[in-house]
């Protein structure tokens, strides 16, 4: 029975509980605030970098954010689709996340938002994460 | 601080040695170094041996074969830097006086995992993600295009210089000049690296006797001094950071030569951590060799091949002598050593009196290497 229900359920997500749907539908990316000193960090960790306080509260980070950097990269491990593009995007609040970019051409500086797709396929199908696409000019 | 000198260096050829276990590796470049030394190994009174991947109590495994354990051995992981900081452990404990005569060890096989990229930790977040080490390095060199217009062709040229250093080093593993034509033609692997802009997967082992003042000129008159020994771990940082500046470097490289009282103006030659052909770049100006945006001009100056004014990576560097991780820093003060002995060779840099070692690495979150040590060398 417990094996059925396991079976059923989808897989989750690989970033796990980091992104999740607003109210509207939208993926949200969560990370973490320290409540003590208000530092910011992605993904969310039980300890505050700033002040090691464990006061961190869940807090939902802006959807849109610029791209730093990026790379389309051709040799990686088998499960993750390829030519796999991956980037750091800047979210306001100072937050910096690693990501991978879905759709279209990439241009350092583009204006990105964040959604979710699949970025890879392994034994137990296709693997989905939150992804990151350019918002049109 | 006493003073601590170099007195003995051993290599064997960087390669791929599938055949070989990780002792057997280890072992040629332990006795190299002694007989380098001139000294008998039982004058050996700790070990600090340095492996990313070779697995638990590599130091005794080799010391064993050799029949010269029973003395103090530690063993330090520290990713690409890990023979670097067990050379900086090391230096530390021969300067504080507890030992006269100390070894240092760099081993490690990678042929192990086949080919592909460097096998990583899943557990950290971003490799878990998907990042591999060449699409980090890549990352830092689209920006760098990006921010000072860096062309391909520069990018390329890395590659080209420390190809034809590496043809002139028996010890090196990638032999054959190329062109930058061959450089760009081959392989993309992460854009905008190609194959030849990466280093090559191999098997390695260096070892280093050092000696503390007292002894060291009985051992060999020209020892090589210790100028500097640094060895700091990466901030961790979950917001901006500027990629084309590694903050671990510059701030390693400073206090380096403030430890030195020496500048980069004082430098004669460099070693430093090519893993990718960005890389090379990034280091001229972190280390002050040039300023900030000035690394592709730097480099088709001819500046820094040799006969430059500051040859950098005249071994071939981890592009062209190989990349072995946890043996790369203490072949890096091999190559340094025998430069300012004058046994460099064909690659000899002419006059070189102080020389530079810079192995940094660690692919994890948050930082931008998890490691970095470096150390100034003088004759």
């Amino acid at each position: 029975m417990a094996v059925e229900a396991t079976q059923t359920r989808p897989r989750p997500l690989l970033c796990g509980d980091a992104a999740e749907r607003d109210a509207a539908g939208n993926v949200v990316l969560v990370g973490g605030r320290c409540a003590d000193c208000g530092a910011r960090a992605f993904p969310r960790s039980p300890v505050c970098t700033g002040c090691m306080s464990e006061n961190i509260v869940a807090e939902r980070l802006p959807r849109r954010g610029t791209l730093y950097a990026f790379s389309s990269v051709h040799i990686a491990p088998k499960k993750w689709k390829k030519p796999m593009r991956i980037g750091y995007v800047d979210l306001e609040g100072d937050v910096r996340v690693f990501t991978h970019l879905a759709g279209g051409e990439f241009s350092i500086g583009d204006e990105v938002e964040v959604d979710i797709g699949a970025v890879g396929e392994d034994e137990a199908g296709p693997i989905e994460c939150f992804v990151f696409k350019r918002v049109p000019k | 601080m006493n003073g601590v000198s170099v007195v003995g260096v051993g290599m064997i050829p960087f390669g791929k040695y599938p055949e070989v276990n990780i002792v057997d590796l280890g072992w040629p470049a332990v006795k190299a170094a002694l007989k380098d030394a001139g000294i008998d190994g039982k004058r050996i009174e700790a070990v600090y041996s340095g492996t990313s991947r070779g697995g638990a109590m590599t130091g005794q495994r080799i010391m064993g074969r050799l029949g010269l354990a029973g003395l103090p051995i530690v063993n330090v992981e520290n990713a690409c830097s890990s023979s670097s900081s067990a050379m900086a452990q090391a230096v530390l404990a021969v300067g504080s006086g507890a030992y006269d005569v100390v070894l240092v060890i760099g081993v490690e096989k990678l042929s192990k995992y086949g080919g592909g990229t460097l096998p990583m930790d899943e557990d950290d977040w971003e490799i878990g993600l998907g990042l591999t080490m060449p699409a980090l390095y890549a990352m830092r060199a689209s920006r760098y295009i990006h921010d000072y217009g860096l062309t391909l062709e520069q990018l390329a040229g890395v590659s080209v210089k420390n190809r034809k250093n590496g043809a002139l080093n028996p010890d090196a593993q990638m032999k054959k000049p190329v062109t930058i034509e061959e450089v760009l033609a081959s392989r993309m692997v992460s854009e905008p690296f190609t194959l030849l802009q990466c280093c090559p997967t191999g098997d390695g082992a260096a070892a280093i006797v050092l000696a503390s003042d007292k002894v060291a000129k009985q051992i060999r008159q020209d020892a090589v001094r210790v100028r500097a020994s640094h060895l700091t771990s990466g901030r961790f940082m979950t917001g901006f950071r500027d990629m084309t500046s590694p903050e671990i470097t510059v701030r390693g490289a400073k206090e380096t030569f403030e430890e030195a009282g020496l500048g980069p103006e004082d430098i004669d030659v460099a070693e430093v951590h090519d893993a990718f052909s960005i890389a090379e770049l990034l280091y001229y100006e972190a280390f002050g060799f040039c300023p900030r945006g000035e690394a592709p001009h730097m480099l088709t100056s001819g500046a820094t091949s040799l006969g430059g004014r500051i040859p950098v990576n005249p071994s071939g560097g981890l592009l062209a002598k190989g990349h072995p991780v946890g043996a790369t820093g203490a072949a890096q003060i091999v190559e340094i050593v025998r430069q300012l002995r004058g046994e460099a060779g064909a690659r000899q840099v002419e006059g070189a009196r102080v020389g530079l070692t810079h192995a940094t690495g660690g692919g994890i979150s948050g930082f931008d290497h998890g490691a970095c040590s470096i150390h100034i060398f003088q004759r």
